[in-house]
Formats: C-alpha cells, sequence, structure tokens
C-alpha cells in the first residue's frame, strides 16, 4: 500500500443519515478534525481499521451534482479538487426511488464508489424489499446495508470499502435512450483539447448540456466561437426531444432510469397508515399544529426549569457549606480568597451544567433527531415571512437556545448572504442555555417562575421586534420555501448523546477552565482591590445609566467571555451567597441586570463565529446592535420600574 | 373529519377557490382540493426554480397530493406518491406548478 491514506467521500442526499454513519465509522478514529468555512465546510477523520488508515470525509448533503445551494457547491468543489479514491453513496432506504437518482449522477463520475443503503429499519416498516444483489447488477457497484443510527452494518461497510479500494473497479456511466446518447457523443468528439476536463469526456459533456455555470460556462463564454455554436445546436436537439429545456431532458432520463430500477429491485407491499403518520397529520395540522407546537415548546422550558431549579440548589449545596467552612477557619485570608474562588468556580459549573445545559441539548437534539425541526419551519413560515426571513431560519433559532455558536454556523444553508447577516444579527438575542440560566437561576429561582417566563416572552417578542427593524434596513426579497419534509423517526439515543457530548466537551475543556481560571483571578483582583480600577472605569455606564451596584462593573468584563460567568461573578463581586442576593440589591436591579447581562455584547465565541463566517463588519455590526439594544432594554426596565 | 374542517377553514381564510381540474385543463397546485390525486403536468418559472425542484425529485408526470397547509397563506405541504417524498412549498412556489387529473388506471 503506499504511503498516502485512501481518501474516502462520503455523499448522500440530505437527512439520509450519511452523518451519523460517518460518527459511527469514525468511532474508530484516530484523530478528528473540523474544517468549518464558507468555501470548504467538510469534516475529516482519519479511521483506523483492520491496521489501515483511511482518510474519510463527510460532506454536505446535495441533492443532486448541480449545486444550487452554497453547501452543495461544497460537494463539488471537494470532488474535483480532492479527487477521491472511492465514493461512498449514501442514500435513505426508505426514499429510495429519489435517492437513486443522485447515484445515477455519481456513477457518471465512473469514480471507484459503493452504494449505503441507511436506515433499512426505516424502509422495512415502510414495507419495502429491496433485493441487493439485483441493485448492484443494475448499478455495477458493491451495496450494503446498514441502520446507522444503531450502528449496524458499519463492519460490513469498512469490509466493502477495503475491498473496493483494492480492486478500485470503474464503474460504467449508466446509459440514456438513444437519442440523447447520441448528442452527448456527439458533443464528447467535439470537446477542444484544452477542454477543463470534469472527471471524464462523458460527464463534461453531460455537464456541457446541462448548461452547468460549473468551469463549464466560463470556458464557452471564450474565444472558441465553433465550437459554442455547435454546442447550442446540440443543447437544442436535446431540448426537442421532449419539448423542455435540456437540463430537464436529461434529468428526466435520471428519473426515468431510476424508477426503472426501483421497480425492478424494491417490492413494497402495501403499508397501512401508521400511528407515527396519524401523529404526523395532527402535528401538521393547520390548526392543531400551533397548538401542539405551542404546547412542545412550554412543555420543554418548563420540564427543564422543573428538572434544573431544585438540581440547581442541591448542587449549589455543598459547594455553599464549603465555602462557609473556608471562611470560618481562615479568615480572609489571600489563601481563604483565592480558595473560596475556586469552589464557587467548580461549584458554578457544576450547577450551570447538570441542570440546565444537559437538559436543554437533550430536548433540542430529540426534537431535531424527530424531524420536529424541519416542522415547525413549515409551520412558522409564513409569520417568519412576515418578519422579513424565511421559515428555514427557524431551526437556527431554536438551536440557538442551545448554543448560539452552532446556530450561526447553520445559516450557512441559507441561499441569501441577505438572509444569512439578518439571522446571525438575530440569533445573538436568542437566550442560549447560558443566558437560560441567568435567567432561571436569578429570575426564577428568586423572583418566580412567572417572571422568568416573562422575561423569556419578552425577549422573544424583542427579536420580533428586531427583525422588523432590520427589514427595514435590509431590503427584503424572498425567494419563497421549498423545503423537504423528513418523515418522523424514532430518534436514536446514541447520535442525542453524541451531539450533546460535543458541546459538553467544548464546555468543560474550555469554559469551565475560564470559569473556574477566572474566579480564582477576581478573588485575588478583590483582594488587592484592583477591580475597583475597573468598577469606575464602568461606573458611568453601571451605576449611572443602569442605576446598579458599582461593584457589578467587573462581571461584564466576565460576561462577554461567557455569559454565566456574569452570574457566578455577581456573588463574587456582591460578596453574598446564593440565597442573600436579594438583601444587597432591589428587585428590579436584577432585573436590570439580567437583561443587560443577556444583551449587551454576543459572547467571545459568537461574536468570533460571526466574525468567521460573514466578516468583521457583520460582527461589528453585531455587537453595536446588542449594546446599543441591551442600554435602551435595561434603562427602559428601571424606568418603568421606577414608575411604580 | 379533519378533511372537511380543512376545507372549511383553511380555505376560506386564505381565500381561495377550489377550482375542480377539467380534463384537459390545468390548474396550480395551489387550486386544488387536499387529498386528492393529481399529475404535475408543467413547471414553470425560473430555471433556478425548476433546476431545484427536479433535483429534489419533482418531475413532470409525477403524482401529486396536497396534503395540508400553514395558516396566514403559509406554504402547501405536498407529497409525491411516484418518488414518496414530502415537501413544503411556499405559495408563490406551488403557485408555479401545474398539475391535471390523471385517469384511473394511472394510479
Amino acid at each position: 500500500m503506499s504511503d498516502r491514506a485512501p481518501v474516502i467521500v462520503f455523499i448522500g442526499q440530505p437527512n439520509c443519515g450519511k452523518s451519523t454513519l460517518f460518527n459511527s465509522i469514525a468511532g474508530y478514529k484516530a484523530q478528528t478534525s473540523n474544517f468549518p468555512g464558507t468555501t470548504v465546510t467538510h469534516v475529516h477523520s482519519e479511521v483506523l481499521w483492520n491496521r489501515k488508515v483511511y482518510s474519510i470525509v463527510d460532506l454536505p448533503g446535495t441533492y443532486s451534482l448541480s449545486p444550487h445551494e452554497p453547501q452543495e457547491k461544497v460537494v463539488l468543489t471537494h470532488i474535483f479538487k480532492e479527487k477521491p479514491d472511492l465514493i461512498v453513496n449514501v442514500i435513505d432506504a426508505s426514499l429510495l426511488s429519489r435517492s437513486l437518482e443522485l447515484t445515477l449522477e455519481l456513477l457518471e463520475l465512473e469514480y471507484p464508489m459503493v452504494v449505503v443503503l441507511n436506515m433499512m429499519d426505516l424502509a422495512r416498516k415502510k414495507g419495502m424489499t429491496i433485493k441487493v444483489e439485483e441493485l448492484e447488477k443494475k448499478l455495477g457497484v458493491p451495496v450494503v446495508k446498514t441502520v446507522a443510527t444503531r450502528g449496524l452494518g458499519t463492519d460490513v461497510l469498512m469490509e466493502a470499502i477495503e475491498k473496493a479500494l483494492r480492486l478500485s473497479a470503474r464503474p460504467d456511466a449508466p446509459r440514456f435512450s438513444r437519442e440523447v446518447e447520441k448528442r452527448i457523443k456527439d458533443l464528447m468528439d467535439i470537446l477542444p483539447e484544452d477542454f477543463p476536463l470534469v472527471a471524464n469526456q462523458r460527464f463534461t459533456a453531460i455537464k456541457a448540456i446541462e448548461g452547468e455555470t460549473l468551469a463549464v460556462d466560463k470556458f464557452i463564454s471564450g474565444p472558441d466561437r465553433a465550437f459554442k455554436s455547435e454546442l447550442d445546436r446540440l443543447r437544442q436537439e436535446v431540448s426537442a426531444l421532449r419539448d423542455a429545456p435540456a437540463y430537464e431532458v436529461i434529468s428526466v432520463e435520471r428519473h426515468h432510469l431510476a424508477l426503472k430500477i426501483f421497480e425492478d429491485c424494491c417490492r413494497v407491499t402495501h403499508s397501512k397508515v401508521s400511528a407515527i403518520d396519524k401523529l404526523d397529520n395532527l402535528i401538521m395540522d393547520p390548526v392543531l399544529g400551533y397548538f401542539f407546537m405551542l404546547v412542545i415548546f412550554a412543555g420543554m422550558f418548563y420540564l427543564i426549569f422543573k428538572v434544573g431549579s431544585p438540581l440547581e440548589t442541591w448542587l449549589l449545596k455543598p459547594w455553599e457549606a464549603i465555602r462557609l467552612s473556608i471562611e470560618n477557619n481562615l479568615g480572609h485570608s489571600l489563601l481563604a480568597e483565592l480558595l473560596v474562588g475556586l469552589v464557587q468556580g467548580i461549584g458554578g459549573g457544576l450547577a450551570i451544567v447538570f441542570p440546565y445545559f444537559i437538559p436543554l441539548l437533550f430536548l433540542i437534539g430529540f426534537l431535531e433527531d424527530v424531524g420536529y425541526l424541519a416542522r415547525a419551519s413549515f409551520l412558522l413560515d409564513a409569520f417568519m415571512h412576515r418578519l422579513g426571513l424565511h421559515g428555514k431560519s427557524v431551526p437556527m433559532f431554536i438551536l440557538g437556545f442551545g448554543c448560539n455558536v452552532p446556530a450561526i454556523m447553520a445559516t450557512r444553508i441559507l441561499e441569501s448572504r441577505r438572509d444569512r447577516i439578518v439571522t446571525a444579527l438575530l440569533i445573538p438575542f436568542i437566550p442560549c442555555a447560558a443566558r437560560t440560566t441567568i435567567i432561571l437561576a436569578l429570575v426564577a429561582f428568586l423572583l418566580g417562575p412567572w417572571w422568568a417566563l416573562g422575561f423569556y416572552f419578552f425577549n422573544i417578542f424583542l427579536i420580533a421586534i428586531l427583525a422588523l427593524i432590520l427589514k427595514k434596513w435590509f431590503k427584503y426579497d424572498s425567494p419563497g420555501l421549498i423545503l423537504e419534509i423528513p418523515s418522523l423517526k424514532v430518534p436514536s439515543l446514541k447520535s442525542i448523546w453524541q451531539k450533546i457530548y460535543f458541546n459538553l466537551k467544548e464546555f468543560v475543556r474550555f469554559a469551565w477552565p475560564i470559569l473556574i481560571g477566572g474566579s480564582i483571578l477576581l478573588s485575588f483582583l478583590s483582594y488587592v482591590q484592583f477591580d475597583r480600577l475597573i468598577n469606575a472605569i464602568l461606573s458611568p455606564l453601571v451605576s449611572g445609566l443602569l442605576g446598579l451596584p458599582q461593584s457589578l462593573g467587573v462581571t461584564l468584563i466576565f460576561g462577554f467571555l461567557r455569559k454565566e460567568l456574569s452570574l457566578l461573578m455577581m456573588f463574587q463581586a456582591l460578596g453574598v451567597g446564593y440565597g442573600q442576593l436579594l438583601s444587597v440589591i432591589t428587585k428590579t436591579q436584577l432585573l436590570t441586570f439580567v437583561a443587560f447581562v443577556s444583551f449587551f455584547i454576543p459572547c467571545l465565541s459568537t461574536l468570533s463565529i460571526i466574525w468567521k463566517e460573514l466578516g468583521k463588519k457583520v460582527a461589528m455590526m453585531s455587537a453595536a446592535l446588542n449594546l446599543s439594544v441591551a442600554v435602551v432594554v435595561s434603562w427602559l426596565i428601571r424606568l418603568v420600574a421606577s414608575l411604580f | 373529519m379533519l378533511r372537511d374542517h380543512k376545507a372549511m377553514f383553511g380555505r376560506k381564510r386564505n381565500g381561495q377557490k377550489i377550482v375542480k381540474p377539467t380534463l384537459e385543463g390545468l390548474c396550480s397546485l395551489l387550486e386544488v382540493p387536499a387529498g386528492q390525486i393529481f399529475k404535475i403536468a408543467e413547471i414553470r418559472g425560473g430555471q433556478g426554480l425548476h433546476r431545484r425542484l427536479l433535483a429534489l425529485g419533482f418531475h413532470p408526470g409525477d403524482l401529486v397530493t396536497l396534503d395540508n397547509e400553514a395558516i396566514m397563506n403559509g406554504p402547501v405541504l405536498v407529497r409525491n406518491l411516484t418518488s414518496d417524498t414530502r415537501i413544503g412549498l411556499g405559495r408563490g412556489i406551488a403557485q408555479k406548478i401545474m398539475v391535471e387529473t390523471v385517469t384511473g388506471d394511472e394510479r
């Protein structure tokens, strides 16, 4: 074997379980790396299997090799630049007929390929029996069955990959009808020597007839006029075959081939309407659907509060006891202060993660995997349009309740840059898990759950208003919704856990150390009384404008690192424990503080991801927008409260 | 039951008339009653939209039904029986998909 690890790319239509499959294979991984960015967005992993290293790339889902959406362009760029050694085409077996259209297009590339029939359990439930040998014969490539959510079939897949790489057999491209084939052949014959070939001559010719802008058009607009007129003629001839544009004729060819293969290889015993279908009709109902949505989201936050709040009290108790015993035994020496800082950092981290962060991530992951997020997008599309947005932005906003960072990364799937910018500017106003913690821990715990609920609704209302303002600013031109609604699935705990683990790892590795370090640092600063300087600088804002105790100024600095730090530092800065907070500040001050901390600036990670995804200008805009909203809102709270 | 109340409330609220397509006549997906099977005759509209729908497996000749629609002039839910998929389509887009009635044996 050569010293270079063979490159294997995973390609499939969105929602075919490709990433789940990738993750269950990358469980063997030697090392994983993540390369997010607008141009190359793929996950890459070195997998060790049978003492050999494979370089596996998970590409974003694409419906076809004719790119329309930004993430689909990534797929093409990758295939043609990296020249993979093997393509693994992942198919949602329950959508076999449609998925085969992409498979046929991939076969045209004539790269070595393995087809994976994933979600076999779902296909079986639908009453589908797929004859694998028949399918292998028709496609001319090996076909493997898997159920990625349960990790079934991954070994068989790895064996198939190994074998396919060893044989390195190139499949034959599927043949279209005679009339179309003739035009493709004609074009292949006249392709100029220096024509930039994509994969092979035939594929290049097909893409030229389809009129793909990819590389082809640039060349066509070049000097070779004779070739261009010849191409135009062939395109017209193809177009005349069905009295439709050439790209449609080719697409219909693939469609028919796919249907033919589907009919030959798959038997569907008519399945009756299952309970899941009935449930689906209910939650998509134009009237009841909205009622269910309200129940689902209200229930979600109620559950988190019900679980989180007692758990938080329980988790904080031992640390509070340790803090008191340190103060009793060591007095106010430097060592005591530092130890208290340490204890509060560790305890605070625990009290945030377990009661609120994990349940929230779990529930959002659950809704995502069940397929509810797509349904919520559908139901809320009209509403979002009124706000100058798209139903497609809904999942991002919901993701934002977990953490703003992945939510902003997810804006990549929006077609227009305008939509991306507006969505990314609004996401930082979504109360993420960290801010929910502050709201629950301070507002709900100290003022009562209704106050917290009210704050939450106010927060969502504020986002709607901001959306309307931004709509005035950025001209709104909606392309209209086109969104696949996947079938409802029973989610696998494994895949939800993977999502939680991913976010949790970030917290434990990055945020918690900062939290502990920051807590100790603040203890030290207050011991040497340096925090007074920062507080003095921020005093005009903190106590002048917002009417808060001056000592809270320093907590804002930490809030920029991570929002929940402000909460912890607040106790540290005011020098009181949890229960005694309201003896030091008033309820109004508490609300003003929560509002200001929630909005005043996107946290460091959010701001940097906006910078990375959309540029410096948008990041600055986001910071300015947040700061002005925070000042206005918290000042208003102070004003309103002073009236009563 | 459910279908009835959909026809009653859903339609009226959106102010659209239900037009029964005649045998030769075409009408858009927005005008047909929910729950019945139709055949896609033609996809109008620009190249971008056209290609996108083709890629999603919506071709002329496919059998489709209107499953549901959202309130406030929201999108419609279209089921493609030929490729067994469902997509949500904004009204502007659904309007560009022209359908015709199907004959008995095509079902």
